[in-house]
């Protein structure tokens, strides 16, 4: 039976009953089959944090995996770090049956995390995994809540323990693992970032056109149809009645005896009048005034894992496909594809004797496979893998987009010869799955002649646009 | 066979007859549109040469003062025009300049065309009204926001000549009575077709001509819309303008009420596009003259009644522009009737005999055009003298029909207060106060 341990960082911290204390600096030792969650205490929440954050930190699955329950007497602390929890008790009303209840509610996520292989030994460093595996063990959708204590202006609490600079870490590791299909993320909102310091605290203003000031006054300008007078309301104003200043006649109705058909700005520092005000976004960090559409828009993404990123959390990233066939073939970089591509585009040009091809290779319902075979996806992976290299020589350049998209340079090849070559792939591929499976991956290929009228970026890109799912 | 019987209807006539078959021409016309014009301009153009010391002192003090002048101009999906108009003012002789323009509620894309010169700094404040308030409204919200000591207001559809600014504003500078001053207007697009060609000459004779000569005998009743510069106390006396159509005549008869002179400067020119097919042209003409008898006759006929304000001038030009163009417009169906009627036979060599009458005072109005505007005129304006033979029906039928039907549809119906020039909301209004 797990049990909860109350993590005790100083020796004026008392556990309440029935529960076990430990210390920080111990919690590795204890079993995996005995802690149900850490019990912190939030009552000095800064102090409960810097526990969380350690705990998070840590690089045992076994300890930054397993769950975290507040032990707090208010709600007195950011709503991130309230979050960040899963789950919270008080201390007014906390006893046996409640901690109890924790214990069962919690129970999912120790049961994922001890159904890991190596969970004991294993040593989680690579951040990007970590919150993989953060996110999976809790199969939740990680939404983003705004926040005013992050530069960024949105914060994904359950992450915030995990990184430890306040920077975009947390941003960029999201991306990476939603470019690699790890993660699947859906639209939340868009905001606007400086475009200096990456701050999203932007102060928007509307200031003159002539002297950039923002002391501006904005005016109604009201039209009387009898005289045909237009001027500014304030003109009209007899206390609290609206009188013509030309004709005298009292204005009642609008749209009967008077409208008002614009609005006009006017600026109290140069008196300039304007109607179509310049926006600047002046940065509260850094105090930079730049125009709105000079500054970075972010989409905001709420993340679900992906079929992919399950195995992946599961298994290591080392399982995923990439991976395997960088270690086969070594896959290059987009930039240095991109590079090697205009070289033999050059060099083609240049010497106009041989001829090399563009392959494009896309494997659809990849994610399916991760899900039929589990733990075995890297043997077949593997397996793959060899067939890549059988097919492929050692003078073609390959690149990765994700897990399912691959790019060759086949270089000294036609384009016939290169059809073939995919070809031989594609054969070697569905003998390989039919012989294992009962289910083929889809395979969609193209090949291009290089030369230098042929636009790698336009070129791959519809590429995938035509064989979009 | 024709000629040699005209020539024979010509040689049998007395005096008398000669009166009595071709009265409207020897009478009126010629009277009133030749020999007054003739002598006037013959008067005035050395007058005009002796003048030149004064407008040379004019122009010193109008550069020692510099003020600053508002260019205002209203409109309605005008937007392509506006380019043009912006650049002629970027290079006026004259520098201190503001460019304000109003866009009355267009649904074209003269708001995207102004911002961007608004952008450029070719149009120093652009306000576009969401709702279209007609172009009254138009021009006293772009003189609410106007800063110059002078305004002139110029159509969208027009441009200015280099020295236009500095010109109109001479007068100021002479005489510090004068309230407005009226710009010449020519055609700008008169090779167009023939009824631009036909406008173009019309516009010689009765804007360039017939406005000096109306502003020497101090009868001069409108100030253009299309090229008018104001002093601003004036306009800020009067509030702006008032309900149109007929919005410059009407302010200028307004600026003569307070007591001010007001002037015609045919040496600032303004070059406008006119109608280039007969039936827009009619259209234009049938609000004008709508306007005509709502203003005149309807809303300042006090002007002609005895009152502690009379001002025999002001009576003069309401007066005259009454009975030339209002009344005596009867005169030409009563001259039709009675031709018809007593001289049937006669009818054929009538109608020659004024065509050629109307023809020669036109040459002779044209030469005096020519007179006057000397070393304003290009070249190509002399050609138009081509066109000359076919004014008199211009003038004669076709403006004289489209006269008559909207005086009786303004008399009859207040056909004006149903106008789509103004939007329904203030003609509603218009009409309820009988503005």
């Amino acid at each position: 039976m797990r049990k909860p341990y109350y993590i005790k960082t100083n020796d004026d911290q008392v556990a309440p009953a029935n529960v076990e204390s430990i210390a920080l600096d111990r919690v590795g030792s204890l079993a995996i089959e005995d802690v149900s969650y850490w019990l912190v205490d939030m009552r000095i929440w800064q102090e409960g944090w810097q526990t969380v954050c350690e705990l998070r930190r840590n690089l045992s699955p076994k300890v930054y995996l397993r769950p975290i329950i507040y032990l707090m007497e208010s709600m007195d602390m950011p709503t991130e770090i309230h979050k960040a929890a899963d789950g919270h008790v008080n201390t007014m009303s906390v006893d046996s049956a409640i901690i109890e209840d924790w214990v069962s509610r919690v129970e999912h996520i120790n049961h994922w995390i001890n159904h890991l292989s190596k969970v004991d030994s294993a040593q989680d460093s690579n951040i990007a995994f970590k919150v993989l595996r953060i996110i999976t063990s809790r199969n939740i959708e990680l939404k983003p809540i705004t926040t005013i204590r992050r530069s960024s202006g949105y914060v994904y609490p359950v992450l915030e323990p995990l990184f430890a600079k306040r920077d975009t870490g947390v941003m960029e590791t999201l991306s990476f693992l939603e470019s690699q299909h790890l993660l699947t993320p859906a639209f939340v909102s868009k905001a606007h970032y400086c475009s200096h310091c990456g701050s999203a605290f932007l102060n928007f203003k509307e200031s003159c056109t002539h002297c950039s000031s923002d002391d501006l006054t904005l005016d109604e300008l009201v039209h009387h149809f009898k005289c045909a007078y237009t001027a500014e309301m304030s003109e009209f104003k007899q206390g609290d009645q609206l009188q013509c200043p030309k004709c005298e006649r009292q204005l009642r109705h609008i749209g009967v005896d008077y409208d008002k058909p614009s609005m006009v700005y006017h600026c109290n520092q140069c008196s300039h009048t304007f109607q179509d005000p310049k926006i600047v976004t002046e940065c509260y960090n850094c105090g930079r005034s730049v125009e709105p559409e000079n500054q970075e828009v972010r989409v905001i993404q709420s993340y679900t894992v992906s079929a992919i990123g399950l195995n992946a959390a599961e298994y290591g990233l080392e399982a995923l496909f990439t991976n395997l066939l960088d270690a086969e073939l070594h896959l290059y970089s987009s930039n240095a594809f991109r590079d090697f591509f205009n070289v033999e585009a050059a060099r083609i040009n240049r010497y106009k004797v041989t001829s090399s091809s563009l392959a494009m290779i896309q494997f659809r319902d990849l994610d399916q496979l991760y899900i039929k075979l589990g733990s075995r996806a890297q043997e077949v992976f593997a397996e793959l893998s060899t067939i890549f290299k059988t097919v492929l020589r050692q003078s073609d350049v390959i690149t990765a987009r994700n897990e399912s998209i691959f790019f060759v340079i086949m270089t000294e090849t036609k384009k016939e010869h290169a059809y073939r070559a995919v070809e031989r792939l594609r054969e070697g591929v569905t003998a390989l799955f039919k012989n294992n499976l009962d289910f083929t991956p889809e395979l969609v290929v193209g090949v291009e002649e290089i030369n230098e009228q042929l636009d790698l970026e336009k070129t791959l890109e519809a590429f995938l646009e035509n064989n979009a799912i | 066979m024709l000629f040699e019987g005209v020539v024979e209807f010509v040689a049998g006539l007395s005096y008398g007859q000669v009166l009595a078959y071709f009265w409207p021409f020897f009478l009126l016309d010629m009277t009133r549109y030749l020999f007054l014009d003739v002598v006037v301009i013959i008067m005035y153009i050395p007058r005009r040469v002796f003048a030149k010391a004064k407008y040379s002192n004019a122009r010193k003090r109008l550069y020692k003062e510099r003020p600053l002048v508002s260019v205002i101009v209203p409109g309605k999906n005008e937007g392509k025009h506006i380019p043009r108009l912006a650049s002629s003012l970027n290079h006026q002789t004259y520098k201190n300049i503001e460019l304000i323009v109003v866009d009355d509620g267009s649904d074209d894309n003269t708001a995207e065309i102004c911002r961007e010169l608004e952008r450029d700094g070719k149009i120093h404040c652009f306000i576009r009204n969401e709702v279209r308030g007609g172009k009254a409204s138009a021009a006293n919200t772009a003189l609410k926001y106007s800063h110059g000591k002078y305004i002139v207001h110029v159509d969208a559809d027009s441009h200015l000549a280099l020295d236009a600014v500095e010109t109109i504003l001479l007068p100021f500078y002479m005489d510090s009575n004068i309230g407005a001053v009226g710009g010449d207007v020519r055609v700008a697009n008169a090779e167009e077709t023939i009824a631009t060609r036909l406008q173009a000459i019309e516009y010689l004779k009765a804007i360039s001509t017939g406005r000096t000569v109306s502003s020497e005998l101090n009868i001069l009743r409108i100030i253009a819309g299309a090229h008018g510069a104001f002093r601003r106390d004036v306009l800020d006396r009067l509030y702006g303008w008032d309900v149109g159509p007929g919005l410059d005549g009407d302010i200028t008869l307004k600026i003569r009420k307070l007591g001010f002179r007001v002037v015609h400067e045919p040496m600032a020119i303004c070059y406008t596009n006119v109608p280039i097919t007969f039936r827009r042209l009619a259209k234009q003409r049938f609000r004008w003259d709508r306007s005509m008898v709502r203003f005149r006759v309807r809303k300042h006929r006090d002007v002609l009644l005895p009152s502690a304000r009379f001002s025999f001038a002001n009576f003069m030009a309401t007066a005259e522009n009454i009975f030339f163009n209002i009344i005596l417009d009867i005169k030409w169906w009563i001259y039709f009737i009675q031709m018809v009627m007593f001289h049937p036979e006669q009818l054929e060599y009538i109608f020659i005999i004024n065509y050629v009458l109307y023809f020669m005072a036109n040459i002779l109005e044209f030469i005096v055009a020519c007179a006057l505007l000397r070393q304003s005129l290009r070249p190509k304006d002399y050609f138009l003298a081509l066109f000359l033979p076919l004014i008199p029906i211009y003038t004669g039928l076709f403006l004289r029909i489209v006269r008559s039907y909207a005086y009786i549809m303004e008399f009859l119906h207040g056909a004006s207060y149903m106008d789509k020039w103004n939007p329904w909301k203030v003609s509603r209004v218009a009409k309820r106060e009988k503005l």
